[in-house]
């Protein structure tokens, strides 16, 4: 998947809820129109972050991926702060 | 709040407590935080006193002063989540704006793995006692006679069933599965293979129905008929297909002329198995009709105590949470067991067959150790309530 993003958040091994308490404080600091990378290996913050971006204030999903990195599962979302 | 890795100390409570409280039918407040697709796949279900509210914990991160506003003042909050971390983070947050506040030790996880075990007979020859797995509403009965033990449907979770069998004094001698389950995961071939007792199941439930390959595990053939003595009791192994084409009810007789019926998922005590789980539902509703109307008279007396392997709504138990009655009232009050003929019977079947869980599908695999999952993967085939009745509504 090739996601032009502007910053990453490397949130692996943080377990719930922490990967999203950390990526509201990024998306926070972001300038309005950037996207953040987050890399997490939280399974659960799949659906977590599609359930936050419903009601969150000022982000947008743009992608989730998941990819393999040397045995470790990573889950990769794109936010972008729209606000 | 001031979010860091440590949070201050935030009381919790257990799945035994929970479970003694619902039994109770205490006013409860459960506040579930995870989000809406895993709070509708689980809730956690009570009695008429327990009520539920789903905000998912990003809502009070989001939005702390609107989310806590939707919680009521006043009662004591019980924060649930998946795996703990966000219901402690939540109930955190309520405590620190003065709420009476505790999460779920081990999260929803927990609650899914936990077990109740209470006697449901106890006589001069032994005692039956019932293994429940009150998330799952799934059922599992240790018989325990003359220092023998023998198990119905023992879960995943084998430790408890050592403790039952240790805690008796007694050696297990007989695993029966009363047939390969598509819900949850068995612990009869681990048990059997750790312990040298012989597990049981039925040889038409050792090919799965759908990838028509044979079973993989150790496993001895039962049929109609077959006897075994556990101790003081004989329990007989009754055919009953149509749920499964080898499910098995299992009759017990004691020397006090009681008896019971383990029925799987023959009969439950409001509904019966559905025969769809294993794809051929047009060829097994009728031999499920069979089953009901000709087979189970014969196996069960009036005062038989039928003993099913799931229930769908706690208020099927009795007030300590035990899961029995004897075929007379079962047959008087379970409106699915009404007289009806091959073709009302299969319109009934159709008219009352909930959604077909795809991961059923994967866990009769694994109960036949075509495929063996890891822990995690085991709690997420095994998460919610067992959807193996028909539906009443």
């Amino acid at each position: 998947m090739s996601i032009a993003y502007d910053q990453t958040l490397d949130v692996k091994g943080a377990r719930c809820p922490m990967p999203l308490v950390k990526s509201r404080k990024a998306v926070n600091e972001l300038p309005v129109g950037q996207v953040l990378r987050v890399v997490a290996t939280d399974r659960g913050s799949v659906a977590d972050f599609q359930g936050w971006v419903k009601t969150a204030r000022n982000v947008e999903l743009l992608a989730q991926e998941t990819v393999n990195e040397g045995g470790q599962e990573l889950f990769v979302h794109y936010l972008k702060r729209t606000a | 709040m001031t979010i860091t890795e440590g949070q201050t100390a935030v009381a919790t409570f257990t799945p035994a407590e929970l479970y003694a409280r619902i039994l109770r039918d205490e006013p409860l407040f459960i506040l579930d935080v995870r989000n809406e697709e895993e709070f509708r796949r689980s809730p956690i279900e009570g009695r008429a006193n327990l009520t539920t509210v789903n905000i998912p914990y990003f809502e009070f991160i989001e939005d702390e002063d609107g989310a806590t506003a939707r919680v009521p003042a006043g009662r004591e909050i019980l924060v649930v989540c998946a795996k703990e971390g966000s219901s402690q983070y939540v109930a955190g947050v309520l405590q620190e704006r003065g709420y009476r506040a505790r999460y779920l030790e081990g999260g929803y996880v927990s609650w899914g793995n936990f077990y109740d075990v209470r006697d449901v007979v106890t006589a001069h020859w032994g005692r039956i006692v019932q293994i429940a797995r009150p998330a799952r509403g799934d059922l599992s009965f240790a018989v325990i006679s003359g220092g023998k033990a023998a198990l119905i449907d023992p879960m995943r979770h084998v430790q408890v069933y050592r403790d039952v069998v240790a805690e008796a004094g007694a050696t297990l001698t007989h695993i029966f599965d009363t047939h390969v389950h598509a819900d949850h995961i068995s612990g009869g071939p681990a048990l059997a293979q750790e312990t040298g007792a012989t597990y049981y199941v039925h040889a038409y439930d050792a090919i799965h129905p759908i990838d028509m390959l044979p079973a993989v595990i150790a496993y001895t053939h039962v049929q109609e008929g077959d006897r075994f003595e556990i101790g003081a009791v004989t329990i007989t192994a009754r055919w009953f297909p149509g749920h499964t084409l080898g499910q098995v009810n299992y009759r017990l007789d004691a020397p006090d002329s009681r008896s019971a019926l383990f029925t799987g998922d023959g009969i439950f005590l409001r509904s019966f198995g559905r025969p769809d789980l294993g794809g051929k539902g047009e060829a097994w509703t009728p031999i499920l009709h069979r089953s009901i109307t000709e087979r189970l008279p014969r196996m069960a007396d009036d005062d038989t105590l039928i003993l099913p392997a799931h229930f769908s709504t706690l208020d099927e138990g009795d007030a300590n949470g035990v899961f029995a009655a004897p075929f007379a009232e079962v047959r008087a009050t379970n409106d699915a067991l009404r007289p009806r003929d091959e073709a009302e019977f299969t319109s009934y079947v159709l008219s009352h067959l909930p959604v077909f869980p795809p991961e059923y599908v994967e866990i009769k695999r694994v109960n036949i150790g075509l495929v063996t999952p890891c822990d995690g993967t085991a709690n997420e085939l095994e998460l919610g309530k067992n959807i193996c009745a028909l539906s009443n509504a």
